[in-house]
């Protein structure tokens, strides 16, 4: 019940921030596809507050490139540096963080939000990237893009109290 | 008149979207100033003639909220109007940065809350309506 709660709050929050932040429009996807581990990028975002918990989102380079073109605001043809692609990831997972909480959480309530990250690949989904070991997510989401998909993960540091998740 | 504007925030590509937003405003732009940071803003409000500060709030070294009290206490800044762009959530965050006299951007934004905001912060665009 909550997880699909969650799911469908971040499915709304991120299809929106990409929309605003880049133009980019995403639709929930099917399933995930066989992507060749290098052609995705991964990052992280932890929190803390009433609960605390990290997001974790993964997507393909076409999506990121894109993204990042789309955010600078450059040509046709024009390219993105590597720490423009960097820049561009980070500031969109602290934007969906940031949008993610209160929807849950209510916005009665506060939360730190942390720096951002790159993951590295032998990095990702294991501990040291802030997610906590062992930990199923919470809640997952794909997302379909013209350009490749968008992969969320909630990380949560044990269980939400009851009274601060928002009806 | 045109309008000198610093924006402070510690990506640089959230800084190009701001200036690429207020070029869609049609605003009238002086020059465009740009800091990483609170501490940088300050240095760069103390060489400039600033009419408005775009600040976020989450940054390296100085955060958004201190250089806002820094400016509070500075006499030659007080009076700036500042912006906070930021993806805060809190009500009782937002409510303690509008206290300090400071107008609330939520993050995404579009252009248009971007130009009532800078309309409504600066008093422009007061006559314009018909």
């Amino acid at each position: 019940m909550m997880r699909a709660k969650f799911e469908e709050i971040m499915s709304q929050v991120t299809i929106e921030t990409l929309e605003k932040l880049a133009f980019m429009f995403a639709f929930p996807g099917e399933g995930e596809e066989d992507h060749p581990r290098d052609s995705m990028v991964a990052g992280s975002v932890s929190f803390t507050g009433p609960f605390s918990g990290t997001l974790v989102m993964t997507i393909s380079i076409e999506v990121l490139h894109e993204l990042a073109a789309n955010m600078l605001g450059l040509d046709d043809g024009e390219e993105t540096t590597e720490d423009h692609r960097s820049d561009a990831f980070k500031e969109t997972m602290n934007v969906i963080c940031g949008n993610l909480l209160p929807p849950i959480a209510g916005d009665e309530v506060v939360f730190d939000i942390g720096v951002p990250g790159i993951l590295s690949a032998d990095q990702e989904m294991k501990k040291g990237a802030g997610i906590p070991d062992g930990l199923k997510p919470s809640a997952k989401v794909i997302l379909d893009l013209d350009e490749g998909q968008c992969i969320l993960f909630l990380f949560l540091d044990g269980e939400i109290p009851k009274d601060v998740v928002s009806q | 008149m045109a309008i000198n504007i610093l924006i402070v925030d510690d990506s640089g590509v959230m800084r190009s979207m701001i200036i690429k937003t207020l070029r869609m405003t049609e605003i009238p732009l002086g020059d465009i100033h740009q800091a990483g940071n609170g501490r940088e803003g300050l240095d760069v409000l103390d060489e400039q003639w600033i009419d408005l500060a775009i600040v976020d709030i989450n940054m390296p070294v100085m955060n958004g909220e201190e250089m806002i009290d820094r400016m509070h206490e500075d006499p030659e800044m007080k009076e700036i109007p500042v912006i906070v762009v930021s993806t805060e959530g809190s009500k009782a965050r937002i409510e303690r940065l509008e206290h300090k006299g400071v107008a609330f951007i939520h993050k995404p934004f579009t252009a248009e809350i971007v130009r009532d905001t800078i309309n409504s912060i600066l008093g422009l665009g007061e006559n314009d309506e018909s």
